[in-house]
């Protein structure tokens, strides 16, 4: 049997307190809580770890059981109020010293913050119970403890606080495990893995071994099959993965990211939608036809706030966008800003003077700007590239500046 | 000094100069002569005298000092009905300055209202109609909430008949020391379809052309009132180069200032005339109305004018791919 079948997170978990990898501050804490421990009994009997998941906080409790040599009690927080045996068992084991003489135990109340109030009334009680007659270190974790209902347990607690892992220990650790398990990735492949997990050294472990499986080395490519972990790219790489993506699941990824910021998705895309494309105008064509579809949807919810159609604009400039009849083999493209806002605040000035110009030839004329601009320019641009001095005489007998209405209608700068 | 556009210049000052419209120019010189009149609606095509008529009927019914009484406002300038409002209610607090007791509220292309902005506006015209009355000016009587139509005396104006389009334009000519030919007004006609503000525009910027406005100067002016880049931008369109066809559009819309709504109607009038797609089927120009019909109603819809426009921009060129 293949070691594989092992998860390496399981296989790979620290043994010792200085192999927990991260978060020196919140393990120096917790080794002088314990060592409170080992003279006496602490004021406070329990101690909350709390942070997001995957960063090494029941690593550490794990390592410390093995290093201190104490029994390790588990026990998902759930299992507490459900089942009176395990309960029981809990109980006696908080009670009585340990069966292999003189050792001591070390109690593990995992994810403290799944309890409901509500179902499971008396939970939080039996915990609180737990914590008051243990004669043992209890610890517990939590994602989450600022929940108002984890407040008397906060009290009864010290709290210590955990923190993502940085990218470059993450490198690291996969490193180690490549080394160890003679797997051949480059260092772009980790770095990708330990972006994608923002911080979650678990998942980025798991992640290793999903791609690795049956390879012994392994490439960017190979990554494509990741990516159900919510991420943070920046445009650039929204834009890649969207036009790039050969399933539509890939192109729907981008979606999963905490603040996609949609309506600037959608100008990027109207941007390099052709650079991407070209030169398969039924690719092209395609795309913008689902971008503009995108589009249309988004204009009915601006107009009549119909929000429920979001999922539409949504997955039509994802999904739609990436699935166009044909494409060009995939190309590395420099992608480019939105012209149109860069022209948008490059025009300003230009725009506001030629509004006032419009606006006086309406004064004078009874008609709408709009109508100025499509019914009235036009003509008065021949008549100045033709006739200069009927142009002069016109502009004169409505006080308007020649020299500003030439430099905004008459030259193409 | 009057404005020395011709449009302007020979716009009809009083309801005794206007030749057109005959039946709606005498009823409105009825209330002249009573001193009181209805709320307005003139409906009909641009370039009829709906405008002019609202102003003629100002000047006679005031006078010389027909200027302080009427206040004209546009729908498609105003931002917003609550603006309009709020300039309604302003200007109509105040007594008029002569001896008819209201002050004329002339509001144009009151069809761009929503249907929202129009009830809103419905209340207004209420509010104050013991001290104002509402001339209401649009292309579209259909899309003019009823109860406004039934608050109002409905004038539907005519699209002008060319013999009357070619006198106007034969008198502005003299007037003016221009010399025109028969093939020249014949040309001027056929392309202002009745409307008369065009015809005289033509006229005049074909006459800043030549000496003579013959049928040559009359196209040469007309060819170039669309805007170069309109054209280029569908000749790229059509060849597949939807590159440098966006950087048309980008300049007709950003540094021209025109809407999406404008350049789709250009697209339009270009897909028509043919000028630009020559050599095509009929089926296959009736498939590029179809598109540019659905870029004109998304965008009118609420839609991005830029995207919407890339994508038509994309399927033309599409349709093209598939012929060759």
């Amino acid at each position: 049997m293949s070691t594989r079948i092992i998860p390496w997170v399981e296989k790979y978990r620290p043994k010792r307190i200085d192999e927990v990898i991260g978060n020196p501050e919140a393990k120096k804490a917790f080794v002088a809580w314990l060592n409170k421990w080992m003279r006496g009994t602490p004021s406070k009997k329990a101690l909350l770890m709390y942070g997001p998941p995957g960063i090494g906080k029941t690593s550490l409790v794990y390592a410390a059981a093995a290093q201190y040599d104490l029994e390790l009690i588990e026990a998902n927080a759930s299992d507490v109020r459900t089942s009176q045996a395990i309960r029981r068992r809990i109980f006696r084991a908080v009670t009585e010293t340990s069966l292999f003489g003189k050792r001591g135990k070390i109690i593990l109340l995992d994810e403290v913050d799944g309890i409901s109030p509500k179902e499971d009334r008396g939970g939080l009680q039996t915990i609180l119970e737990l914590i008051r007659i243990s004669r043992f270190p209890v610890v517990l974790t939590a994602n989450d403890p600022w929940d108002p209902k984890l407040r008397p347990l906060r009290d009864q607690c010290q709290l210590v606080e955990f923190r993502k892992i940085g990218k470059r220990d993450i490198i690291k650790v996969l490193q180690n495990i490549c080394k160890n398990e003679k797997i051949e990735c480059s260092y772009q492949v980790l770095s990708a893995i330990a972006d994608n997990v923002r911080g979650d050294l678990r998942a980025a472990i798991n992640d290793l071994q999903i791609i690795s499986t049956g390879k012994s080395s392994i490439s960017l490519e190979d990554l494509d099959i990741l990516g159900y972990r919510a991420k943070q790219l920046n445009m650039f790489e929204v834009v890649r993965q969207v036009l790039t993506a050969r399933r539509p699941e890939t192109a729907r990824m981008v979606l999963s990211m905490p603040s996609l910021d949609y309506e600037m998705l959608m100008l990027w895309l109207n941007e390099n939608i052709i650079y991407q494309y070209w030169p398969s105008i039924i690719a092209i064509a395609d795309a913008y036809d689902m971008l503009s579809r995108a589009d249309v949807y988004l204009g009915r919810i601006k107009r009549k706030q119909y929000w429920s159609l979001l999922p539409y604009v949504l997955e039509l400039m994802t999904v739609g966008v990436s699935s166009a009849r044909e494409r060009p083999p995939f190309k590395f493209v420099k992608y480019k800003f939105p012209e149109k806002l860069r022209m948008l605040s490059r025009s300003r000035n230009k725009r506001e003077r030629m509004n006032s110009i419009i606006r006086s030839i309406s004064k004078n004329l009874h008609m709408s700007s709009r109508k100025i601009l499509t019914e009235v320019i036009p003509y008065l641009k021949i008549i100045g590239d033709e006739n200069p001095s009927m142009l002069r005489k016109i502009l004169k007998s409505m006080n308007i500046s020649e020299r500003s209405f030439r430099e905004i209608f008459l030259t193409n700068a | 000094m009057s404005i020395e556009l011709w449009v302007e210049k020979y716009r009809p000052q009083s309801l005794d100069d206007m030749v057109d419209q005959e039946e709606i120019v005498n009823r409105l010189k009825e209330f002249v002569r009573d001193k009181n009149l209805p709320h307005l609606l003139f409906v009909g095509p641009p370039g009829t005298g709906k405008t002019t008529a609202a102003l003629c009927l100002a000047h006679d019914l005031y006078g010389e000092v027909w200027r302080d009484n009427i206040l004209e406002l546009n729908a498609s300038d105003e931002r917003g009905i609550d603006i309009i409002r709020s300039r309604i209610k302003e200007y109509a607090r105040t007594v008029p300055l002569s001896e008819i007791p209201f002050k004329l509220i002339i509001l144009d292309e009151a069809d761009n209202m929503t249907g929202d902005a129009q009830q809103a506006l419905r209340r207004t015209m209420e509010l104050y109609s013991r001290t104002a009355r509402f001339i209401l000016i649009a292309n579209y009587g259909s899309k003019i909430i009823e109860p406004i139509q039934s608050r109002c005396a409905i004038f539907r104006f005519q699209p002008l008949p060319k013999e009357h389009i070619i006198e106007r334009l034969r008198y502005i000519a003299e007037k003016e020391n221009v010399r025109v030919t028969e093939d020249g007004l014949e040309a001027i006609y056929e392309e202002s379809e009745g409307d008369l503000r065009k015809a005289i525009n033509t006229l005049q910027s074909a006459s800043a052309i030549g000496e003579v406005v013959n049928a040559d100067t009359v196209y040469k002016a007309l060819g170039k009132v669309t805007p170069g880049e309109v054209r280029e931008m569908i000749e790229a369109a059509v060849k597949g180069d939807l590159l440098s066809a966006r950087d048309k559009l980008r300049s007709l819309m950003y540094s021209y200032g025109l809407s999406g709504v404008d350049v789709v109607k250009l697209i339009h009038r270009e897909v028509i005339s043919g000028r630009s797609f020559t050599d095509i089927d009929n089926y296959t120009r009736a498939t590029l109305l179809d598109l540019v019909g659905e870029a004109n109603y998304r965008i009118v819809e609420g839609a991005d004018d830029e995207i919407q426009l890339n994508a038509l921009l994309a399927k033309i060129a599409l349709v093209f791919s598939k012929r060759s």
